[in-house]
């Protein structure tokens, strides 16, 4: 009897804490929240999503539900948010390839207007990468010797990458573009950073450009060698790594970055909202410990206009890069 | 002496109360997934990420690893008793285990899959605890023209699988080939063959394909059937439990079928999903009778059931140590394990050893779970069939139709899943069978994306394929087994000619 009543008083409980968040926020949000990941499960995106959605649960008080609609580099996805009512309650966290870079070199395959019907809420995190080199039959272990070498052995250096005109591929092409045009082959591995990794370690490719935290376990092992490092300064757990800037190439690689975005037309108190909830989800122990973990760094905006001119910016430096290096991909 | 260090290790983790108590909520919640077409371990396993943020992650990983074998199991429960398979894995099952069932050994072939998988668990565990850092290396020594090569060899096996005309296999692998190529091309970064559909430029994914052209078809067939053909065919149940025969014919199979499935799961993409259908193709090569195969042969079972568990416990071991994930599943759980901060690397066997030999000794007792939780139940599973069929095809289509919709929470999916089930139907009329489209489907694409990659690397040399001494012994075991397969059909030729000259 005693147990059925402090189940009895847990149930009422819930349903009086939850009236009492609901009425606090009467506005927004009224009803759960969808989050779209243009990924499937498991990714970086993914994680971002899913841990800022269990925080901004709590802070908003309603519940946050993360859809994963993976394909075509964002575009389904993004096209299903930009469609959605603009009332808060569908929103989108992407990355540099669905939100900048898709947009930039796919333009003719949206069906939405992306400059127009999409508006960037809140930058959350960005994530550093390591520029590697393979330690299987390679000699070069500083970035002024793989130029040397791959000037001294041309077409004999082969870089992995994600895919044909993924990020990493344009890194390592505006790379060897800007260190004397370097002859070297891409080889691109539809098995992800894993897979990069593996054909390092197997001695297929020589380099590759990847992100910190899916490096780190082959970098301790000696499998493969950290060059140099993407990132605002340099790494406490790598101190001598030197970042891009220190080794005179500060414009290049991809400072790959995740952000929250919403339909254009969403009315501004609502952004203002979430913009404010999502920083502080960011700012939880909770995710905090899980971010930091993977190397995340939290690189919020400051206003709503700061993220527009970020965005715009972003979008504007990829432009730049895609006419600079010119790799061939289909409309 | 290590062995038996590790697995005390492993033991000493698995056996603490909480950490069987996720075993037995991943099996449990596994199986009923499983058997559920409706809803995949993907969605599940996503679904239940942010409550591993707060667990141990050993504990975390047992959970979602229970899950993963659980549903596996759980796919080969409705591959038999309705022709559905969840996934690629159980694909195999259906060719022979759903016509065991027709003829009203459904409980047999359930009892054999789940002993087969049980066996294959125990010897998989064990092969893992000895010999797991040597096997991490094979993974290591697979470039793109070694996998250019297993490729060749798998698709050559794959016309093994008919049992009907060869002419009529080698189409349906190639059309599978062709299907495989929808979507965006690896090396250019282009479309190819999506008509301008947004939905289709990552490809068509496989489950798609497979619950369309098994299970889909499968309804349509049975509809038109008359309505007392189906229920002689329920009335006819006998046995639940194997018989001798069953046993004695079921359980060299499943060592055969063990072997190479801990062989294949080692090397990481392709391996774990090629084994059931290598073990297929290994059972009907060497068996007596070759031609009960495809007409409910215990075999058929046997083999690929043990062979796909055995693949599916040691892919474990490519996941683990180099990071790379064999399917959609484990690439989750790498997802999951890096939230912990864990990155997987060739460093886990010893820098987290409590960790790594903890999921190894689960599995087994997830496995042990898994018969003790399943054995029992056969007779109910058994008992569904009895369900008029035109209530339980509802059912059935209803979860073909919520499975195809949550694998990418896409509605084009569906309306794909339906096209698919007609052109099974059209296929199963015109006596072509979907198994080799369906390898065909799975191989093409790796195939070709590393045929590609390897010419990359040598530079537009082909000789790379037969200076690699890995891919050099597979293209020379390809070779055999096309003599294998051509010599007895030039001896029939040759007996048909000098027969009409006589």
């Amino acid at each position: 009897m005693r147990t059925f009543r402090a189940v009895l008083l847990c149930v009422v409980g819930l349903i009086l804490g939850g009236v009492e968040a609901r009425a606090q926020s009467a506005a927004y949000p009224d009803k759960p929240v969808k989050i779209l990941v243009p990924y499937a499960p498991g990714g970086a995106t993914d994680i971002v999503a899913r841990v800022i959605g269990e925080q901004m649960r709590l802070i908003l008080g309603q519940a946050v539900v993360v859809e994963n609609k993976p394909g075509a580099n964002g575009i389904i996805a993004v096209e299903e948010m930009a469609r959605a009512k603009a009332d808060g309650h569908t929103l989108l966290v992407g990355n540099v390839t669905t939100n900048a870079i898709a947009p930039v070199l796919y333009r003719k395959r949206y069906k939405i207007n992306y400059d127009t019907d999409v508006v960037p809420v809140q930058r959350l995190v960005d994530i550093p990468a390591f520029l590697l080199v393979t330690t299987t039959n390679f000699p070069p272990t500083t970035v002024a010797e793989l130029i040397d070498f791959a000037k001294k052995n041309p077409g004999k250096v082969r870089y992995g990458t994600v895919g044909a005109g993924s990020y990493p591929h344009y890194d390592m092409a505006y790379f060897a573009k800007r260190a004397g045009d370097l002859n070297m082959i891409a080889i691109h591995n539809k098995a992800g950073a894993s897979g990069v990794i593996n054909d390092m370690v197997t001695g297929d490719t020589q380099t590759a450009f990847l992100n910190v935290a899916s490096t780190a376990a082959m970098v301790r092992a000696g499998k493969i060698k950290p060059l140099a490092v993407v990132n605002h300064q340099r790494l406490p757990e790598h101190p001598d790594v030197p970042t891009m800037k220190e080794v005179g190439y500060p414009e290049v690689g991809t400072l790959a970055w995740q952000a929250l975005f919403a339909p254009a037309g969403t009315p501004n108190e609502v952004l203002e909202t979430l913009a404010r909830a999502s920083v502080a989800a960011m700012e939880a122990p909770a995710a905090q410990e899980i971010f930091k973990k993977q190397n995340f760094n939290i690189v919020p905006n400051k206003s709503l206009d700061e993220a527009k001119t970020w965005l715009t910016g972003e979008m504007a430096a990829w432009k730049k890069i895609a006419d600079e290096v010119k790799i061939e991909t289909a409309e | 002496m290590e062995l038996l260090h590790n697995l005390a290790t492993g033991f000493g983790v698995a056996m603490t109360p909480l950490n069987l108590l996720f075993a037995l909520v991943g099996a449990l919640v596994g199986t009923l997934i499983g058997v559920l077409p409706g809803i995949g371990p993907i969605a599940t396993i996503a679904m239940l990420l942010p409550l591993t943020f707060h667990l141990e992650p050993t504990s975390g990983i047992i959970m979602l690893a229970g899950i993963f074998y659980g549903a596996q199991y759980g796919g080969s429960t409705s591959a038999i008793l309705v022709n559905l398979p969840g996934e690629t894995s159980s694909v195999v099952t259906c060719i022979d285990g759903h016509q065991m069932a027709r003829q009203g050994r459904a409980g047999t072939a359930l009892a054999v899959a789940a002993l087969g998988s049980f066996f294959a668990g125990c010897m998989s565990t064990a092969l893992i605890a000895a010999f797991a850092p040597p096997l991490a290396l094979v993974g290591q020594s697979f470039g793109a023209p070694e996998y250019f090569s297993l490729m060749v060899f798998g698709l050559i096996a794959a016309v093994v699988l008919a049992h009907g005309s060869v002419i009529k296999a080698v189409a349906m692998i190639v059309l599978g080939l062709l299907i495989g190529l929808v979507g965006t091309d690896g090396q250019t970064g282009g479309v190819r063959f999506t008509f301008g559909i947004t939905q289709l430029s990552d490809g068509i994914d496989v489950a798609i394909l497979a619950i369309g052209l098994f299970g889909i078809s499968e309804i349509i067939t049975n509809l038109s059937e008359a309505e007392e053909e189906r229920s002689i065919l329920a009335q006819k149940i006998t046995r639940l439990w194997p018989t001798r025969e069953d046993f004695r014919r079921a359980w060299p199979a499943a060592l055969r079928g063990t072997t190479l499935g801990s062989l294949l799961g080692v090397l990481p993409g392709g391996g774990a999903m090629l084994s059931s259908f290598a073990a297929y193709a290994l059972e009907k090569k060497v068996s007596k009778t070759p031609s009960e195969f495809g007409r409910g042969a215990v075999e058929g079972v046997a083999g690929p059931e043990s062979a796909n568990n055995a693949g599916a416990q040691t892919s474990f071991i490519p996941m683990l140590t180099l990071g790379l994930p064999s399917n959609a599943v484990m690439a989750l759980m790498i997802g999951a394990l890096t939230i912990h901060g864990i990155q997987p690397g060739p460093q886990v066997m010893t820098e987290r050893p409590t960790m790594f030999w903890g999921l190894v000794v689960s599995m087994w007792i997830g496995n042990l779970m898994l018969l003790v939780i399943n054995l029992p139940l056969i007779g109910v599973w058994v008992q569904l069939l009895k369900v008029p069929y035109r209530f339980l095809y509802l059912a059935i289509l209803l979860f073909c139709g919520v499975g195809v919709y949550t694998v990418n929470n896409s509605p084009a999916a569906v309306l794909l899943a339906a096209l698919f089930g007609v052109a099974g139907y059209v296929f199963m009329k015109l006596d072509c069978e979907p198994a080799p489209l369906i390898l065909g489907f799975v191989l093409g694409p790796l195939m070709e994306d590393n045929l590609r990659r390897a010419l990359r690397i040598s530079g537009g040399d082909p000789t790379i394929f037969i200076e690699r001494r890995i891919s050099l012994a597979l293209l020379i075991a390809t070779l055999l087994l096309l003599l294998i397969l051509i010599l007895p059909f030039i001896r029939k030729k040759r007996q048909e000619a000098y027969q009409s000259e006589g």
